[in-house]
């Protein structure tokens, strides 16, 4: 259920306006995707009739956006089993917390990104995440490594 | 304070409970920390309630008038209690069984012999390239295996762990969750017929051509770039082997031209601690005849019940009814059953006496064996004077 730019970008008025501070209809569906635009920045979209059936269906689109975390990561607590793969693998805790995490431990620092509680997946600092922020890179390593695929990320 | 998980042979030494929350355990341990309290067993004689020291009172009564009782369980509880339970039968001279009859005790008893070189998942973790797991899928029942002890986790000689320093090897008859991760540095062999791959692995090491010649080629090739390989073997090697000496034959065979270790893959939380309980006494891992001095087939507790050839049960630690096929299961109907069980499992509930007994690792400690056979002490985290210790202590002091 990956989301992608092309398919939102498709059902936007694509004139190119600027009212909603773009330079071009492309670049507000990155931002949409990227949680830094939000669709009602679309004025066109919403005050002109013939668009009305083309927002419903962004409207649709984009409701994944709201449960996800602002990195778009998705855990689906209910596929979970705990087995602790993604807390093990994801770079940012290797670095971090060389004697926990990345020998294969539960984490022993105060602020690792996901940690198994109560026997799932939790995701409790998503700042740390390399997919978060300005110097954001794409990273997947923690949704590879899911046997459940209980991880999933709203880009695809 | 850190707890050890008894929820399966991996033990895992790393979980604590915080603010009533449960840390770092799988789902599979979560529910042991988590559901300690719910579904507890009551002491019980013919259906009615008695206090504990009746119910062990009765139970003595039933296995002294037995002419041919039977142990069975002891996988979930304590190489201590387990010590008392061997006691037991020796003194009924009857017969004493766990699951690993059907299980892995096959695999246990190679290594315990020494047939197959063998280390421990610390070792693994520092040090192993190759990375095979035979016929077993840890995602259900070992949740942890991977990231914890073998392919995930970085160690003193693969600093880089699964990224570059490891290679993970999956056989099994599907393509299971386990399977699914083989993608880098890895290999997924799907077999119909594990013998063939047993074959082709001794054929490839003598440099002939085999069946999966390919794949094994890849996989030998990469065990000889590494001083330490290791073989993880399941339910579905055990299975789809008939006879397990050939595959004895291709740990020798490989160890000629890299060196491989072979560990068991996992089971309950301390059977291993039970076969090697026996094995030090008796020579064998389980289905034990005290009274005939000997182990065999015929002694497995799923054959004695089938064939109705005891007349009382004495049953720790594990639910028949709930796991064994009702063909078998149902006989117990018809012979004298004592359940010793935190819990009041489905046997409980059909069972002529229940003597309810602590959580071991939860409400008592002492000493579990993991897979790899390094021993564990757990500390409870409250402690429970009735336990499967006291318990079977009475029992043996009563005969
Ligand atoms: S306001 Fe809407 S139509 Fe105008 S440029 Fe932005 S996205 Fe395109
Ligand atoms: S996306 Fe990468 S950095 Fe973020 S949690 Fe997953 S593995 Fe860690
Ligand atoms: S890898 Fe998947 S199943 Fe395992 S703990 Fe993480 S989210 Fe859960
Ligand atoms: S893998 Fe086994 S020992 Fe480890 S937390 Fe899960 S059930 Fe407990």
């Amino acid at each position: 259920m990956a989301l992608n730019p092309m398919d939102i970008y498709k059902l936007l008025p694509k004139t190119n306006c600027k009212k909603c501070g773009e330079a071009t209809c492309m670049s507000f569906a990155f931002k949409l995707l990227n949680r830094e635009k939000k669709l009602e920045d679309c004025k066109p979209l919403y005050e002109d009739k013939k668009y009305e059936r083309q927002r419903k269906k962004l409207e649709e689109m984009l409701k994944p956006l709201e449960e996800a975390t602002e990195t778009g990561l998705i855990v689906d607590e209910s596929l979970c089993t705990g087995c602790g793969n993604c807390v093990v693998v994801c770079p940012v805790h290797v670095e971090k917390d060389p004697k926990g995490a990345a020998v294969g431990n539960g984490p022993t620092i105060d602020d690792p990104i996901l940690r198994v509680e109560d026997g799932v997946v939790k995701v409790i600092n998503m700042q740390a995440c390399r997919r978060y922020g300005k110097n954001r890179v794409l990273c997947v390593v923690c949704r590879e490594n899911c046997p459940s695929d209980a991880i999933r990320f709203l880009e695809g | 304070m850190i707890m050890i998980c008894p929820g399966c042979s991996c033990l895992c030494d790393d979980i604590y409970i915080k603010e009533g929350k449960v840390f770092n355990a799988c789902r599979r341990g979560n529910e042991i920390f988590a559901k300690y309290k719910e579904n507890r067993a009551v002491a019980r004689v013919d259906g009615k309630e008695v206090d504990v020291d009746t119910a062990i009172e009765k139970a003595v009564e039933i296995l002294k008038d037995a002419k041919n009782p039977a142990i069975y369980g002891l996988d979930t509880t304590v190489v201590e209690a387990q010590r008392i339970a061997i006691d037991v039968a020796e003194k009924l001279n009857g017969y004493i069984d766990d699951n690993s009859s059907f299980c892995l005790g096959e695999l246990v008893e190679a290594v315990l012999k020494g047939e197959m070189p063998t280390t421990t998942l610390d070792e693994v973790r520092d040090n192993a390239y190759v990375l095979v797991y035979w016929g077993t899928n840890p995602y259900h029942s070992l949740s942890r295996h991977l990231s914890k002890y073998t392919y995930y986790p970085r160690g003193k000689k693969r600093p880089r762990g699964y990224d570059e320093d490891r290679f993970l090897v999956v056989v099994d008859v599907r393509r299971s969750e386990t399977a699914v991760l083989a993608k880098k540095n890895a290999r997924f062999i799907m077999v119909d017929d594990d013998a063939e791959l047993v074959d082709s692995f001794v054929k490839v090491a003598e440099g002939k051509a085999a069946k999966y010649a390919k794949d094994v080629g890849v996989i030998i090739n990469e065990m000889k770039r590494a001083d330490f390989n290791v073989i993880f073997g399941g339910l579905g090697l055990k299975y789809g082997l008939k006879d397990l000496n050939q595959f004895k034959e291709m740990v020798k065979k490989l160890n000629e031209v890299a060196p491989v270790y072979f560990i068991p893959a996992g089971f309950h939380g301390n059977m291993r601690g039970f076969n090697e309980t026996l094995f030090e006494r008796v020579g064998h891992v389980n289905k034990y005849s005290f009274r005939d001095g000997k182990s065999g087939e015929e002694f497995a507790f799923t054959e004695l019940l089938k064939n109705e050839k005891i007349d009382a049960a004495l049953i720790v630690g594990t639910d028949p009814v709930y796991s064994l096929p009702f063909e078998v299961s149902s006989k117990l109907g018809k012979i004298k059953t004592i359940v010793v069980d935190p819990r009041m499992s489905f046997t409980a509930k059909i069972a002529d006496v229940v003597i309810p007994s602590a959580i071991s690792g939860v409400e008592t400690g002492g000493t579990m064996v993991r897979s790899d056979g390094v021993r564990v002490k757990l500390e409870p985290l409250e402690e429970k004077e009735v336990n499967d210790v006291y318990i079977l202590n009475k029992i043996k002091e009563g005969l």
